[in-house]
């Protein structure tokens, strides 16, 4: 505590400036400062909370709007300095649509990219995160499947569950093709009775999303960062010998 | 108290109209933040809409920090 008290009053005026947006912080949302480093060329996406669509969500929830991150995707795809994607996961699910439009972004980005599933990558968390080329999921981490749904006021019932079927056999179609996962295997989780407490579904945990080859690796940060420069050289030697 | 229902919490318990618009999405510095307007002329940074991880790094950008 002494030396702390000693190095404020050499630098009083920064110290002073520091210290008081350190507690404005505390006292705001109970952040402390996060340390610094040299420039990346790897970014990151993190998809968290609730994937939001077409209805605004109340303020309440945590939110990823997706509007917010098909734009930013664009930039990455554009940027030359930008040579890898890192996507972060931990999302309960959310707007159908939406979740398969930033997954079909995803997948059809040029430049790398590395997902990682930590805490719960849930309902249409599952195509976002096999979206990528290649994905990793934390061992304690889930993935919740079930069939889609809808609530609310529903009007013309044998219309709805057609359109309700095709949309769910678009997101196991997308789950199939960009992960290793057989469609049988899938849909049997898919159905699966008495594993959840209001649906049907499955509650995948991290190993067994490995061994069903819903995802690619049980990993973290460490791995993903390995994966992603990994491959950003793979692309890099396959440009040169094409050039 | 319990409820037992299918439907969504905001179903039951409508959200104001009021607490949407106190949120905003703005550029401030070149970059995209999500702001909740404090009604004093200032503005609190919910959430940095970037994906550079260096700009996490930016104390200006740190949730919680108020702009004025």
């Amino acid at each position: 505590m002494d030396k702390d008290n000693g190095k404020n009053e050499e630098q009083p005026q920064e110290e002073q400036s520091g210290a008081s947006s350190l507690v404005q912080k505390i006292q705001q949302l109970g952040q402390t400062n996060i340390p610094q480093s040299p420039d990346s060329n790897v970014h990151v996406l993190s998809v968290i909370g609730q994937v939001e669509g077409h209805i605004q969500l109340p303020p309440q929830n945590k939110t990823t709007k997706y509007e917010h991150l098909l734009p930013q995707l664009i930039a990455i795809e554009q940027n030359p300095k930008i040579e890898g994607l890192i996507l972060l996961l931990n999302t309960v699910g959310g707007d159908v649509e939406a979740g398969l439009a930033l997954s079909e972004m995803i997948a059809s980005l040029s430049k790398p990219t590395v997902s990682i599933v930590l805490g719960g990558g849930h309902s249409i968390g599952v195509p976002i995160a096999v979206a990528a080329d290649y994905s990793f999921i934390a061992p304690t981490a889930t993935m919740t499947i079930h069939p889609i749904r809808l609530t609310g006021l529903v009007i013309g019932v044998p219309q709805t569950f057609e359109y309700l079927d095709k949309m769910q056999d678009r997101v196991i179609q997308f789950v199939v093709s960009h992960s290793n996962i057989k469609e049988e295997k899938f849909k049997d989780l898919m159905f699966a009775k008495g594993n959840l407490t209001r649906d049907i579904g499955t509650n995948v945990v991290g190993t067994d999303a490995v061994e069903y080859g819903l995802i690619d690796g049980v990993g973290g940060v460490k791995e993903a960062l390995q994966k992603v420069n990994e491959l950003i050289n793979t692309t890099k030697t396959d440009q040169e010998v094409i050039q | 108290m319990i409820l037992y229902t299918p439907l969504s919490a905001s179903e039951i318990f409508p959200v104001e109209e009021e607490k949407f618009q106190h949120r905003h999405c703005v550029s401030y510095q070149g970059k995209m933040i999500y702001v909740e307007d404090n009604q004093d002329g200032t503005y609190q940074v919910l959430q940095l809409l970037s994906s550079d991880p260096q700009d996490f790094l930016n104390d200006g950008f740190s949730p919680g920090t108020i702009l004025k």
